[in-house]
């Protein structure tokens, strides 16, 4: 493994490894390395040489950091001035089964959220600005420091969520958001799935800024928490802000949701696990045998998804994002043709298997295949960026 | 924005002050936004802003009007909602008339077009030729359809179409003569009768009289007055229109001059437009530009009169009403809260309607010579007003009334008549009838 | 008009077929749709940046995506540049035509297809208004968050192209933080579709790349948006000060306190006289700069927030805090300030600059502008979105003085220079268009450039959509 320990030396790598035409596999800390289709590469490239906060004024809301810092450092650095990534970064390693440190730059490149996505958008909408090192081994600076920046084309969104194919992040600088001093969950007892979701969009409609909503059916409720939820099926409301307007809150919310089933109340610190344990998928942690999905589909979709997978094949599930983020975990085999002709059918969305036992993995492509025109344009854009196709070959294609 | 014109251009009056209007204008857009014709058919051209470039482009190159203007100045409502929007202050009222005489002084239309235009402004602003033609248009109503199958012939399908089906109650009150107050006298003014509207809809200004007069109003009877001139103003045709204006002045000044008035009290919006704009129309005229100005400044919407009145409060009643506001009473003149508070007194309750400011269609004569986009905004205007629910239709104008009463079953009636019944008056018959 | 910024050349080939081109057009689409007769096209010859004008060639205004398609199937194999256009109110230029050009207008596609709200989203044609989403579902308790000054006549596709923001986007995001979706031509007639209802996209983000890209990798014909439920209230508060500097270090230190206000908002003495008096909104007129800061949520919310400010504006010295007391009277003060540019139209010309700088840099690129306006002789009003550092310096000038007009446009220039400089960008909202095409190599190198340009290749090889906008004309491929 090729470890640069600065961004010229990044570029150096990279510019000879494509006059050779090398192939490298980009990582950060290799938590992440499972995702996507398997890589052939010649030569591994990590980022973890490339560390620390380059620049940080809490007054600004603004971060920037070298890619190869650990995500654990960068929020302890935040969380010293009571602030955060809004968009809640997963921690993979539990489903990847993996260990190691996840780093910052491996955030932005698979473009990671949690369950806070639902209202503070995902990891790119935090990213204002990056530096790469191109397939060609120029560095290249995209978007900056500032929050509204319109000037060019948004290679940053680009980036975010290219799962190091198109370049080598050396720099990250984003927007962070200061750490509600006060959060609630509201729970709901024993609605079926269909009826979670009637109640989640309900409450999304309301005036009382719910700043995530997921839906625990009676095969994990038990996971998280300890199993202290209450009733057999929880589906859970986070409030957060100041604490005067979370208490008003939680109180119109509690009250409306009463017509759903019955309400119990978290406090604090319970919040704060049981929403880590969502955005971690703790359920389906460290059992690497059976296929895992994430799709991500329309909110009032996901049950409907998984109701119809089940008249076919076994499926465990769970769901975020209101019921559009849902963790599959199948009991045999992945049935992506299944799994995605299904999503079609109900709509818009898409399908990545994220675990897999190794014999399934090279039948199944990770990703959701794309509609030939769109293909067709993301190799292109792939071409521009990555023109000798160094990059991680065979990860997104 | 950026003009270009020459000082000898600069030397004519109306170029100059259309100068200075587009000078005002940033092209900003924001008047497309609240343009009937542009939300109707998406075209720049048809918006206040397209509109404002092809009149510099053809004023600036000295140009005479050809097809393509035209078209699209021609199928301006002159609304004004634009100069309601406009953050810049551009005056598009003016302009679009220096482009309308430009027009009329400049270009040969075809000879149905002329035709048609003659005929309206040789009849329109004369009641007993218009009583006359509506006459005829009875008889000659069975054969609507068949005309507007006819493109030459469609304005006069419209027209026929236009024309109330039943004739209307004559008036009961004389309004050639002077009328005493019946309270204790607090004002004395004269009461427009024009042209177009006592003969569609006489009860509009008998209601009037009835009410400023229980409320203590003496009404003045000048002699010789007539259309206020907006039917050929909007044509156009300026020498006709300035004709009509200064009979007017003449008529009104001399009442001035003899018993005094207060205000010159006038029932059809789209009139109040145009003679609030006297003074401008005969800024250039030394013999009449301070009377004018004088007149202009005396007239009155009857809703804004009677809110200097005071009128007492009323228990509230069940009827609900859809304010239609008439694009002359808010854009013209920029009179929005005061019928819908006077209807509220009057113990009405009052809707607003979606899409208030957007024209209903009626315009003057543009729902005879524009019939296709007139009726377009008739159904958009008519399905916004029955999302109210309300039990009757008010407005300000009887241009208005007689366009959106022919498209909806909904009882429609002149605020004034609504506050007259309110304040002891008869039930209107339009009320009667439907309950 | 203004001469200093260069558009392409136009294609010889392209003119020499100008009757064909036409009477091709109008066998593609019906005949009202297809703008022709020199007359006709000439208010089509620029948008709202009016200090540079075009004639196009045509204009076409295709009621849906088959007939966009057709155009561009049309224009792809017959070599023709395309303008896209939504309402033409680009303070940049990003709708100004050039000779050979057809400009696609998009006015004719203003349909709300479907309105989802158990799903949060609003499908929509791309020239649906912005602010005609949310009056839409309004009364349902939901509004579209991004909201540009002219979102009242602005188009969805135009704000997808820009990426446009708003004064609300301090809470909310801009456009690609609120596009869930696009339906969109490509340019060789391909009809794609990117995103949904879901969240986050299968494969590379196209959909981010092409929110902002200013028309150059196809023409958006329907987008899906995110509606948000309606606070419960929102109340917007007017702080004044004696100086700009006092108004800026008080934004500075709001936003560090932790508290993000839905929107921050700063008008200099100019500025406020100027809005004051269209709007009558009653902004006080006796302080040297005015903060409209708001705040939303419950009473007791908004209240509990409102007071956190209100004490950190009295350390900066606030000299009238005013409290609205009505919805009237808040509808009454973005009036004003929504109008602001177009109400500058009442006492000058104007060029309007859109640079983005970090919080800590507001007060010193303030100062630096007025110096670098008063040293050209000009008059500056700043109004903008202070919460995110995105300045927008209205230079005033007579248009009819060529010379004046020549040094406001190198006053914006060094000013737009100044904020990149100081750590900023060129443009925050309004789109690089062809205003600030000549300027992007100050904030960007050679290779940087080149690669936005290889990826726009990867879309547009040919460089026929809107192609004298954004990139620098030398040195492109």
């Amino acid at each position: 493994m090729l470890i640069p320990h600065s961004e010229t030396d990044a570029a150096y790598v990279i510019r000879t490894a494509a006059s050779e035409g090398k192939t490298l596999a980009l990582c950060g800390g290799n938590t992440r390395s499972g995702f996507g289709n398997a890589v052939e590469a010649a030569e591994t490239v990590s980022s973890r040489g490339l560390t620390g906060i380059v620049d940080y004024d809490p007054g600004e809301m603004v971060m920037t950091v070298r890619a190869g810092t650990p995500a654990a450092e960068v929020e302890a650095a935040l969380a010293q001035n009571r602030q955060m990534m809004a968009f809640e970064p997963m921690d993979h390693r539990g489903i990847m089964a993996t260990t190691g440190e996840p780093t910052i730059g491996g955030v932005f490149a698979a473009n990671v959220s949690g369950p806070r996505r639902l209202i503070a958008g995902a990891a790119r909408d935090s990213l204002l600005g990056i530096r790469f090192v191109n397939g060609s081994g120029e560095i290249i600076r995209a978007g900056g420091r500032v929050m509204k920046n319109v000037t060019g084309l948004d290679l940053v969104k680009l980036l975010a969520g290219s799962f190091g194919t198109l370049g080598f992040l050396t720099e990250v600088t984003f927007r962070v958001l200061p750490v509600p001093p006060s959060i609630e969950t509201i729970v709901i007892a024993d609605l079926d799935d269909e009826q979670a979701t009637n109640a989640m969009a309900a409450a999304m409609a309301l005036p009382v800024e719910v700043s995530a909503a997921a839906h625990l059916p009676p095969t994990v409720r038990h996971h998280f928490l300890d199993g202290a939820l209450p009733g057999s099926a929880a589906t859970v409301l986070r409030l957060e802000g100041l604490s005067a307007s979370v208490a008003v809150r939680a109180e119109k919310l509690a009250a409306v949701m009463q017509a759903f089933g019955s309400v119990t109340r978290l406090g604090m610190e319970e919040s704060k696990t049981l929403w880590r344990e969502i955005s971690d998928v703790k359920p389906y942690a460290g059992i690497a045998e059976k296929p895992l999905w994430r799709v991500s589909v329309a909110p009032t979709t996901g049950h409907r998804l998984v109701a119809a997978l089940r008249l076919e094949a076994g499926i465990d599930a769970f769901y975020d994002w209101q019921g559009g983020l849902v963790w599959m975990r199948m009991e045999a085999e992945p049935e992506a043709a299944l799994v995605r002709e299904q999503i079609h059918i109900l709509g818009t969305g898409h399908a990545t298997l994220m675990r897999a036992p190794a014999a399934m993995r090279p039948e199944t492509p990770a990703f959701e295949p794309l509609p030939a025109a769109i293909a067709a344009l993301s190799a292109r854009v792939k071409q521009k960026l990555d023109p000798v196709g160094i990059f991680s070959p065979g990860r997104m294609g | 924005m950026q003009t270009s014109f020459t000082p000898a251009q600069l030397e004519d009056p109306h170029v100059a002050e259309s100068e200075k209007i587009l000078r005002r204008c940033v092209h900003c857009g924001f008047c497309t936004a609240t343009c009937p014709t542009y939300v109707t058919l998406g075209n720049e051209l048809d918006s206040p802003r397209g509109r404002i470039y092809l009149i510099k482009d053809m004023l600036e190159n000295d140009r005479p009007a050809d097809e393509e203007v035209v078209t699209h100045i021609d199928r301006c409502l002159s609304c004004l909602s634009c100069v309601t929007t406009c953050p810049s202050g551009v005056d598009y009222m003016h302009l679009v008339d220096h482009a309308r005489i430009h027009i009329e002084n400049t270009y040969k239309r075809p000879l149905p077009d002329r035709l048609i235009r003659n005929l309206l402004a040789a009849v329109l602003p004369y009641p007993a030729r218009f009583r006359a033609a509506l006459a005829l248009a009875k008889i000659a109503r069975p054969f609507a359809p068949l005309l507007k199958g006819i493109r030459v012939l469609k304005p006069l399908g419209a027209m026929l179409e236009l024309a109330p089906k039943s004739a209307k109650r004559a008036a009961t009150v004389a309004e050639s003569d002077a009328v005493p107050p019946k309270a204790e006298k607090r004002g004395r003014v004269a009461i427009l009768s024009g042209c177009a509207q006592p003969v569609l809809d006489p009860e509009i200004n008998v209601a009037t009289i009835r009410l400023l007069t229980r409320f203590g109003i003496e009404i003045a009877a000048p002699k010789g007055e007539g259309c206020c001139g907006a039917l050929v103003h909007h044509m156009g045709r300026e020498e006709q229109a300035l004709t009509f204006a200064r009979r007017n002045v003449d008529a009104w000044m001399a009442e001035v001059e003899a018993g005094g008035l207060d205000a010159i009290i006038v029932t059809t919006s789209g009139c109040g437009t145009t003679i609030k704009d006297y003074g401008h129309m005969l800024r250039l005229d030394p013999a009449y530009a301070e009377k004018a100005a004088r007149v202009s400044t005396l007239a009155k919407d009857i809703t804004e009169y009677l809110a200097t009145l005071d009128l007492p409060k009323l228990e509230a009643q069940k009827l609900t009403v859809a304010y239609h506001s008439a694009c002359s009473l808010q854009h013209g003149q920029k009179i929005t809260m005061p019928p819908k508070t006077l209807l509220k007194t009057a113990g009405f309750t009052v809707r607003d309607p979606a899409e208030g400011h957007l024209c209903c269609g009626s315009a003057g004569t543009y729902n005879i010579l524009q019939s296709e986009i007139s009726t377009q905004l008739k159904s958009r205007k008519v399905k916004n007003i029955e999302a109210t629910k309300p039990d009757v239709i008010a407005a300000g104008n009887i241009g208005c009334i007689t366009q959106i009463g022919s498209g909806t079953e909904i009882p429609i009636l002149h605020t004034v008549q609504l506050l007259d019944w309110a304040y002891g008056g008869p039930k209107p018959a339009a009320i009667s009838q439907k309950r | 008009m203004s001469e200093a910024i260069q558009f392409l050349p136009p294609r010889p080939s392209v003119l020499a077929r100008r009757d064909t081109i036409i009477s091709d057009l109008l066998d593609l689409l019906p005949p009202e749709c297809v703008v022709h007769e020199a007359r006709a096209l000439v208010p089509f010859e620029t948008d709202a940046f009016i200090s540079y004008r075009r004639l196009p060639l045509a204009v076409v205004l295709p009621k849906n995506t088959a007939q966009v398609a057709a155009v561009m199937k049309y224009c792809h194999r017959a070599g023709i540049p395309v303008v896209p256009r939504g309402a033409g109110t680009s303070l940049s230029g990003g709708a100004i035509p050039q000779e050979d050009a057809i400009v696609l207008g998009l006015s004719r596609m203003s349909r709300i297809i479907e309105l989802d709200y158990a799903n949060r989203t609003a499908t929509v044609q791309a020239g649906v208004t912005n602010l005609s989403i949310s009056e839409a579902v309004a009364t349902d308790g939901f509004f579209y968050a991004p909201d540009p000054s002219s979102q009242l006549a602005c188009t969805i596709g135009g704000n997808i192209g820009m990426n446009s923001g708003g004064a609300h986007c301090l809470k909310y995001g801009v456009t690609t933080n609120n596009l869930l979706g696009v339906k969109m031509v490509l340019v060789d007639g391909t009809v794609i579709e990117l995103g949904g209802k879901h969240l986050d996209a299968a494969g590379y983000d196209l959909l981010g790349l092409v929110c902002g890209s200013e028309g150059q990798l196809g023409i958006v014909t329907e987008a899906t948006v995110r509606l948000i439920a309606k606070p419960e209230g929102a109340r917007p508060v007017l702080f004044g000060f004696d100086t700009s500097e006092e108004a800026g270090s008080c934004v500075a230190d709001i936003i560090g306190s932790g508290i993000i206000p839905v929107a921050i908002e700063f008008m200099d003495k100019p500025a406020i006289e100027i809005c004051e008096a269209f709007a009558k909104a009653g902004y006080p007129l006796d302080v040297g700069a005015l903060l409209i800061v708001e705040v939303e949520g419950s009473e007791a919310e908004m209240d509990a927030t409102l007071a956190s400010i209100v004490e950190i504006a009295r350390r900066h010295g606030v000299k009238t805090v005013r409290e609205c007391q009505s919805a009237t009277e808040a509808a009454l003060i973005w009036k004003g300030r929504k109008s602001a540019f177009g109400a500058t139209g009442r006492i000058a010309d104007y060029i309007c600059m859109d640079g983005t700088v970090p919080l800590g840099k507001l007060s010193y690129v303030l100062e630096e502008t007025s110096k670098i306006v008063e040293r050209f002789g000009l008059r500056v009003a700043n109004v903008f979105h202070a919460g995110d550092g995105n300045m927008h310096p209205l230079i005033l000038f007579n248009a009819n003085d060529p010379e004046e007009a020549a040094k406001a446009e190198e006053a914006g220039n060094e000013i737009l220079k100044l904020c990149v400089d100081a750590g900023g960008c060129l443009t925050g909202e309004h789109g690089v268009g062809i205003e600030k095409r000549d300027l992007m190599r100050h904030q960007y190198s050679d290779a940087e450039l080149a690669q936005q340009m290889t990826v726009r290749a990867a879309f547009d090889e040919g460089w026929l959509l809107n192609p004298s906008k954004v990139f620098p004309l030398e040195g492109r491929a």
